[in-house]
């Protein structure tokens, strides 16, 4: 057998909820990898409430606590203070919150806990809309894409408004760690995730988690889209340590973001205008990112 | 009145199928009542609908236990016994399969028809390989089978609510009507009646669940199944590392080994496979 | 033991404090402010070994003290009126979870308008949550309440949270002397937790969980089945409470000269104090008045009522809120509770000292008078210009 470049050991069961090709399950089984089994996983209401099966049965192998959907910050506050008061040692408290439960509705709490500098890892899985309940707009949905409350019509080209930037408002609260990560590179994942458990205080992932019904493209793409997604710059792969952004995944030339959307049903009315503006924005925003990287780097030395 | 059960998957359109018979049951002057069994709702998963149509307005409010009719979209799902659970002996069972309904396995007395509404489906650009849109051929078979609804009713039905493609649906009614086959039960009919329902079980104190989700086994939700062609692998994890379903190992030589209880078959591994050596094969 | 004249808020603080609560997570609000303004003073001081969270709403407060308590820390928090609103939701995932959390509410009046006084709109509201609900009358009774709701919560025959009430300013900042037990005494009293239900790092367990309607009933059910042996363990609990610290407050319905009375008053925190003064006016003057104090409101003591409502042919319910569209929410439950009794007596709701006004003895004096009178009114309004008599329930 060829070397593991990611860890054996397996958290997730089998027999879960998720639906074929599911990239929040993944993304869920690449994390405990990382983590390890002395891990607690506050889960708002997401689709991994659902995912985690019903009672009396549940799909990961470490302590899973249910939360309101927006209280996830405060949640893992809780644990690591009674992880802290009760004396256990070497337990990693982890968030695992959708895009709505973070970005929108929990965006409160994730303030707080960033703010009070918890020590937990802060997880949310971006499927950019709110898919347990079945497609509609969240606060992280791309502008552009059709969901079933940005329905699309002659005049009306999908979701008006462009996606939150979720980082840029974690990064104003100068998290211990912040980082962006998608499961179609597993090894940048797992390299992400062991830094973040090696860390203290509050720490941020930001998943990329194709949804394979909610974006409309097949199953068997969830790894094909996900590579697109950072390749074209759509998702570009960075993290920030003290402050400082390193891009981890860097591409000699970013692939027209048509690729990227022309895979997808749901950005399938798109004009070559819109294709267009939205390149612009993921140009301005590569261009940003890496200027930045620059900054950073010139502040080491 | 009829009662009338559908059993789908996730993403097959079982709950519209139960919404458009009651469509089509209303333009024929009947009172008809559809509601789904809002579940784990997840594309591939099991999913039940139900449909009354009678000529009266309804006046139950309950799920349907003892059904007249019972409609299964994936043949997959027969294997589940709760798919007949409670069907009238002089009931019909009709399945979305390629085979004859001689071949289909019924409670005794119980009619059996069976329309390929796959193929129909795909004829029709409905859905993929891996998700047809079987609906409207399914109902079109169930609307000869049953006379519950006219084929006019139906094809009226299809028009003004489905949402994509209205034309090809009329079209995939219309061959599911013609093409069904119906055979009499087998046996004598026996008076069954729905099962008791069973009581809430007593629980120990607090939500605190802990047995593993593997004894849940999701095989059933498969359209297709991987088959790793191991002469040809290279060992290099792929397949194992991107899988959702944690439905990849390893034996002792280090190849791949599929565990199928728990592949849902998204074609990820096949899709991903460097060589090419993971092939996705029809059914489950 | 010390005396110290404390306040009704400090009270909580010492309680919080004696009964070595772990975890402490809340949000400023008046008048509960002064609560953890204490309680961050014990635990900088190093007086009290406890991690305080500091939240940036009651509604994460409440998370925070959850999430802990289901990690098996034994837990605090306090509110009053808006905050414990904003907490609703989450009320009733404490009680689900079956999270022993003992939280100090000081009962505000609800906006709009504005308005700081005492009030019990609030825990009204939170009725059905399925916590336990306790009204304390004076800062002692706050104090040794507190310690009796941790023995109640963590019990193997309950494991529900409970509320600790006192009403805004008449307790909330009103100094009286009050005697703090002693460390050694109260650890006697009131052992460390010992979890049950909770996650284990390294375990493979799922605390909440979702089911479909076949579990579900069972586990409302469960907790159902809890509240119906409260009113019995606080018994047990006040008992012990006595051995060890030689008081106790009277269970879940205390009464007071309530023997051969013909009119009887049912009150809650701190209207008791005012109207048993002048149950003692009343009775030197030679009318056969009681009163009663409501302590436990959630389980809803029905036997107790039962046995009250056998003695008496008028009883007045004094309610510091209003259930719109019904009467005094303490008066609906009494109703309620005297439906299967043997004897039912004529029943007149008051509603007195809404938003803060003071419930004088005059107020009271007049209530006896008016539930001695020929034909009592259903409803009655305190306070108005006019007295104005509600009869669209009555």
């Amino acid at each position: 057998m060829a070397k593991l470049t990611i860890p054996a050991q397996e958290l997730m069961w089998g027999g879960h909820s998720a639906c074929p090709g599911c990239g929040p399950a993944l993304a869920m089984r690449l994390l405990l990898k990382g983590l390890g089994p002395r891990t607690l996983v506050s889960i708002p209401a997401s689709c991994w409430t659902v995912i985690a099966t019903p009672y009396p049965t549940t799909a990961l192998r470490v302590g899973v606590l249910d939360n309101a959907i927006e209280a996830t910050g405060a949640s893992i506050s809780g644990l690591r203070a009674a992880a802290d008061a009760l004396g256990l040692e070497n337990v990693n408290i982890v968030g695992f919150a959708g895009d709505g439960g973070t970005a929108d509705i929990g965006l409160q709490a994730l303030s707080g806990m960033l703010e009070r500098r918890t020590n937990a890892i802060y997880v949310m899985y971006d499927n950019e809309a709110y898919m347990n309940t079945g497609i509609q707009r969240s606060g992280a949905t791309p502008w552009g894409a059709w969901t079933t409350t940005t329905p699309v019509s002659a005049a009306v080209h999908g979701k008006p408004e462009p996606k939150k930037d979720i980082m840029g408002i974690v990064l104003a609260h100068r998290p211990a760690y912040a980082a962006t990560l998608n499961p179609a590179f597993p090894e940048d994942f797992d390299q992400k995730v062991e830094r973040a458990r090696a860390l203290v205080g509050p720490r941020f992932l930001h998943l990329f988690a194709p949804c394979p019904p909610g974006w409309k493209f097949d199953s068997s793409q969830t790894i094909a889209l996900g590579r697109l997604a950072t390749d074209t710059g759509v998702f570009p792969l960075y993290e920030v340590v003290d402050g400082r952004l390193r891009i981890t995944r860097k591409t000699g030339g970013l692939k027209p973001v048509t690729e990227y959307l022309s895979a997808q049903g749901r950005f399938k009315h798109l004009s070559a205008d819109d294709m267009a503006q939205i390149q612009a924005q993921v140009r301005t925003d590569w261009e940003h990112l890496q200027s930045r990287e620059r900054e950073d780097l010139g502040r080491v030395h | 009145m009829i009662e009338i059960r559908f059993h789908g998957r996730g993403g097959q359109g079982a709950v519209v199928a139960s919404e458009l018979l009651a469509q089509a049951a209303f333009l024929d002057g009947k009172q008809p009542q559809s509601f789904p069994f809002f579940g784990v709702e997840r594309r591939g998963a099991p999913v039940t609908a139900y449909t009354r149509v009678d000529e009266r307005p309804v006046g139950l409010r309950t799920s349907i236990t003892a059904p007249d009719a019972v409609v299964v979209f994936d043949p997959g799902l027969l294997a589940s016994e709760s798919v007949t659970d409670g069907l009238r002996s002089n009931g019909l069972l009709l399945v979305n399969t390629p085979r004859p309904p001689e071949s289909l396995a019924a409670p005794p007395g119980v009619r059996r028809a069976a329309v390929d509404a796959t193929r129909i489906a795909l004829s029709h650009h409905l859905g993929t390989p891996m998700l047809p849109i079987v609906n409207t051929a399914v109902l079109g078979a169930l609307a000869r089978a049953t006379g519950v609804v006219s084929l006019e009713s139906l094809r009226r039905a299809v028009e003004q609510f489905v949402p994509a493609r209205p034309e090809e649906n009329r079209r995939a009614a219309s061959d599911g009507y013609s093409e069904v086959r119906a055979v009499e039960g087998t046996g004598s009919a026996t008076v069954s009646g729905p099962k008791a329902r069973p009581p809430a079980p007593r629980l120990p104190e607090g939500p605190i669940a802990s047995v593993s989700s593997e004894t849940i086994h999701t095989s059933a939700w498969r359209t297709f199944t991987p088959v790793i062609h191991l002469d040809r692998c290279t060992k290099c994890n792929f397949c194992w590392k991107f899988c959702p379903d944690a439905a990849i190992e390893f034996d002792a030589n280090g190849y791949p080994v599929l565990r199928l209880a728990y592949c849902k078959g998204c074609g990820i591994c096949a899709a991903e496979c460097p060589p090419k050596t993971i092939e996705m094969v029809a059914g489950a | 033991m010390t005396w110290k004249v404390l306040s009704g808020n400090y009270a909580q603080s010492y309680a919080a404090l004696l009964a070595r609560a772990q975890v402490v997570s809340a949000y400023p609000i008046t008048p509960q402010t002064s609560i953890v303004e204490k309680i961050a003073e014990f635990v900088s001081s190093g007086e009290m070994d406890a991690e305080f969270v500091k939240v940036e709403s009651e509604h994460s407060a409440m998370q925070v003290v959850i999430s802990a308590a289901a990690l098996g820390a034994r837990t605090y928090t306090a509110t009053s009126s808006q905050g414990l609103l904003l907490m609703h939701e989450l009320l009733h995932w404490a009680s689900g979870m079956r999270a022993p959390i003992v939280m100090g509410v000081i009962n505000r009046a609800v906006a709009p308008p504005w308005n700081i006084g005492a009030d019990h709109t609030d825990t009204m509201s939170q009725r059905d949550t399925g916590w336990i609900q306790l009204y304390a009358e004076s800062n002692q009774e706050v104090l040794d309440t507190v310690l009796e709701a941790y023995r109640l919560a963590e019990h193997p025959e309950v494991r529900l949270p409970v509320m600790v009430t006192e009403d805004a300013f008449y307790l909330s900042h009103t100094v009286e002397p009050v005697d703090v037990p002693s460390r050694a005494d109260v650890d006697r009293f009131l052992p460390p937790r010992e979890p049950h239900a909770v996650l284990v790092p390294g375990e493979a367990t799922r605390l909440g969980s979702f089911t479909g309607p076949d579990h579900y009933v069972g586990f409302r059910h469960q907790v159902g089945e809890a509240m119906e042996r409260v009113s019995k363990t606080l018994a047990g609990v006040e008992e012990e409470f006595r051995e060890v610290f030689g008081r106790s407050h009277g269970g879940a319905l205390p009464t007071y000269r309530t023997d051969d009375a013909e009119a009887i008053l049912v009150t809650m925190g701190t209207s008791t104090t005012t109207a048993r003064s002048v149950v003692d006016e009343l009775r030197s003057e030679g009318h056969h008045v009681g009163l009663a104090k409501l302590r436990l409101f959630r389980p809803f003591p029905d036997e107790e009522v039962r046995a009250l409502a056998r003695q008496v042919d008028r009883i007045g319910v004094v309610d510091r809120s209003y259930t719109f569209g019904r009467m005094g929410p303490a008066a609906t439950e009494v109703s309620a509770a005297l439906y299967t009794a043997p004897h039912r007596p004529e029943l007149t709701s008051f509603l007195a000292g809404i938003g803060g006004r003071d419930v004088t003895p005059e107020e009271v004096r007049r209530m006896f008078e008016t539930l001695l009178s020929a034909a009592p009114p259903r409803t009655h309004w305190e306070d108005l210009e006019e007295a104005e008599e509600m009869r669209v329930h009555g």
